[in-house]
């Protein structure tokens, strides 16, 4: 037992060239219910991260803790040499690092698209107006929808306020993008418009850790594939490896139940 | 019956469906016609023939101002004229301002449509103010009237000029400091020139309830943010106060201002009563918006302020960027009626404090020489309740107007 534990670390902690996320031991409690158990897991510079697991095995929790929208309570969280920790402003520099784009989107409803996606550069990295304005164009572009700009968020389709949202992250340039679960909230027809975003900003080249169901996405585009149950890392490996050979009798259930 | 029915014409078809889809429809429709019918009959009769108005007609510059100094009347006007031209201005500039964003509602409309939509919105006030016109046998009114009118659309023509163009954000920060001051000089001009103990009539009603609306509205917030506070002792002093101020009647909240001030200061530096009723609606409206806006707080959902952090702003900019607005927007209606109950509060400071508003100049007229003892305080207190009524409604639709505007319930 404490063997196949020991290969898990080893595999989990071995990331692709050198790490820019590590997570040392991160332990998290919802009052007495333990919602991730000793997780360890380091990312590498442009790796793209899947992350898979029942409901309630703490994926969206994990990710969550990474830009401290939750508090960990025993371990290391590590985003680009800077730890977390209660200094309020090592949290801030994480969050600018770091991009998250959410399944219910959290748009802002009150601004337009533009908006939306230059709020933060404006407020947060001092931009003149005009120049965050012809970046945040220059990323709905790259989003494929700059057409939407003066819009607000409530008129448009899921899958356009989705990908604004990852737009929006992107006008602070980040160098970590979390995303959780962006797909669960959408119609089928616009699941795949969301995804191709994705793989696009893969293939550029940005460090992603992504929460989804979506299987296809993780066996197309991710470099390694995360396994959790139970609020802890059961099993990792490349998606060749994982859905072909899974080695967990727990990993093994879950794929026979979903695909 | 059903065949017949379909093939009324459509106002009988709507008739049929609506009043007399039953027999007990039926019924109902002839009772409470026929009631309202003899209401609105006996309204009109005594309105029209049986009231007499000159009560009203003989007192109306006591009523409105009370006994404002007739060599003062010039401030009165120069002020009204100067905050008209102001609102204009400002309804101006925001006009242009969706103009040039593109979300203007009248840029689409034609000038007809355009009246008609303006006269909607200040058709009931136009209307009541000339019927107080015709009322008076002065001109001076007049005048005012027409300075106002000019006034009001000289601004809004010239604030939708500056509206449209984008300034620079010193330019625009130096308008918005001068804006503001606007009112506050005038306030000064006015009390310099009128003691604020000397406010009476319906301008005593009309500035209480201002004061307590700008001045309750940040004391409303603060106190909102601060029951939500994580700092225990802020809490501690926003639940008391909240919770302390909501437990006391208005009227006894008055009461004691008007006779317990003495107790902590002494009468020479006491401030006087019109003071005192300001700050005790400020006080007692902040209670109350404290509680509607922290519903609307409640209301934004969680993931707005996880959004907002995950971006990396400031807790401060959380609230002010992206919480606050949207929990303001979400209790518009809440916040506007909690306003129109403060306006119609007003009448109280007469009773309470002794001062003499709409309210008690309606009672003291009717004790005048001429009138004394001829049951014509009916006809006093109808014009009370008119213009009250004019007012509340007012903004009332203009509350929803601006909830139309802001897409409330839209997202």
């Amino acid at each position: 037992m404490s063997d196949t534990n020991q290969s898990v670390y080893a595999d989990a902690t071995k990331a692709v060239g050198e790490a820019i996320l590590e997570l040392q031991h991160v332990d998290k409690f919802f009052g007495t219910f333990q919602a991730l158990r000793d997780i360890n897991l380091n990312v590498g510079r442009q790796e793209v991260v899947v992350v898979i697991g029942p409901s309630g095995s703490g994926k969206s929790t994990m990710i969550r803790c990474i830009n401290r929208l939750e508090e960990h309570d025993g371990g290391r969280i590590i985003v680009d040499g800077i730890e977390l920790s209660e200094d309020v402003k090592n949290i801030q520099e994480v969050r600018r690092e770091t991009g998250m784009v959410f399944q219910q989107f959290n748009l802002f409803p009150h601004l337009t698209v533009l908006d939306n996606v230059t709020l933060a550069p404006r407020q947060v990295r001092r931009m003149p107006k005009s120049e965050a304005e012809a970046l945040g164009m220059q990323l709905l572009e790259q989003v494929r929808i700059p057409e939407q700009a003066k819009k607000y968020p409530g008129q448009l389709s899921g899958g356009q306020q989705q990908r604004v949202a990852i737009a929006r992250s992107l006008a602070m340039k980040p160098k970590v993008m979390l995303f959780d679960e962006p797909t669960s909230a959408l119609d089928p027809e616009m699941i795949g418009e969301v995804l191709d975003t994705m793989k696009d900003l893969a293939r550029g080249g940005m460090t992603m850790i992504v929460v989804t169901h979506e299987m296809g996405f993780a066996r197309e585009v991710a470099d390694r594939v995360v396994f959790m149950a139970d609020g802890q890392i059961v099993e990792v490996g490349t998606p060749e490896h994982f859905f072909t050979s899974p080695r967990e009798d727990r990993t093994k259930l879950f794929l026979s139940q979903i695909l | 019956m059903t065949n017949a029915a379909l093939t009324g014409r459509p106002a009988r078809l709507w008739v049929r469906k609506n009043l007399f889809r039953t027999p007990l429809d039926a019924v109902l429709t002839v009772v409470f016609g026929s009631l309202s019918l003899y209401v609105l009959a006996r309204l009109a009769l005594f309105v029209f023939v049986n009231a007499r108005w000159e009560i009203i007609e003989r007192n109306l510059k006591l009523l409105l101002v009370g006994r404002w100094p007739a060599d003062q009347l010039d401030v009165l006007v120069t002020s009204v004229v100067v905050l008209s031209l102001w609102g204009g201005v400002i309804a101006g500039i925001v006009a242009g301002r969706q103009i040039r964003k593109g979300t203007s509602v009248i840029a689409g409309m034609t000038p007809t449509q355009r009246l008609s939509d303006l006269g909607r919105r200040f058709g009931l006030v136009l209307g009541t103010s000339l019927l107080l016109l015709l009322l008076t046998n002065s001109s001076g009114p007049w005048l005012m009237a027409g300075l106002m009118l000019v006034g009001g659309v000289a601004g809004t023509w010239s604030g939708r000029r500056i509206g449209v163009r984008f300034l620079s954000p010193i330019v625009a920060r130096a308008g918005i400091l001068i804006m503001a001051a606007v009112p506050i000089a005038t306030y000064a001009y006015m009390v310099s020139a009128v003691p604020l103990a000397q406010w009476e009539g319906f301008i005593f009603n009309l500035s209480a309830a201002a004061a307590g609306i700008i001045l309750s509205f940040p004391l409303g917030v603060v106190l909102a943010l601060g029951r939500r506070s994580k700092l225990k002792l802020l809490k501690m002093v926003s639940v008391v106060y909240i919770e302390f101020v909501r437990g006391s009647p208005l009227y006894v909240l008055l009461l004691l201002a008007n006779v317990s001030l003495e107790f902590f200061v002494p009468a020479s530096i006491a401030p006087s009563k019109v003071i005192r009723a300001m700050v005790t609606f400020t006080i007692f409206t902040a209670a109350y918006l404290a509680e509607i806006v922290r519903g609307g707080l409640q209301s934004v959902p969680r993931g707005q302020e996880e959004a907002a952090k995950a971006l990396g702003l400031t807790p401060a900019k959380q609230m002010r960027l992206i919480v606050l607005p949207q929990a303001l927007r979400n209790v518009i209606p809440a916040q506007i009626g909690q306003f129109i109950s403060l306006f119609k509060d007003t009448t109280l400071a007469g009773l309470a404090l002794g001062i003499f508003d709409l309210l008690a100049g309606a009672g003291v007229i009717t004790q005048q020489d001429d009138f004394r003892g001829q049951g014509l305080i009916i006809e006093a207190l109808v014009f009370v309740g008119f213009l009250f009524w004019v007012g509340s409604f007012t903004m009332s639709r203009e509350s929803q107007r601006l909830e139309r505007r802001l897409g409330v319930g839209t997202r």
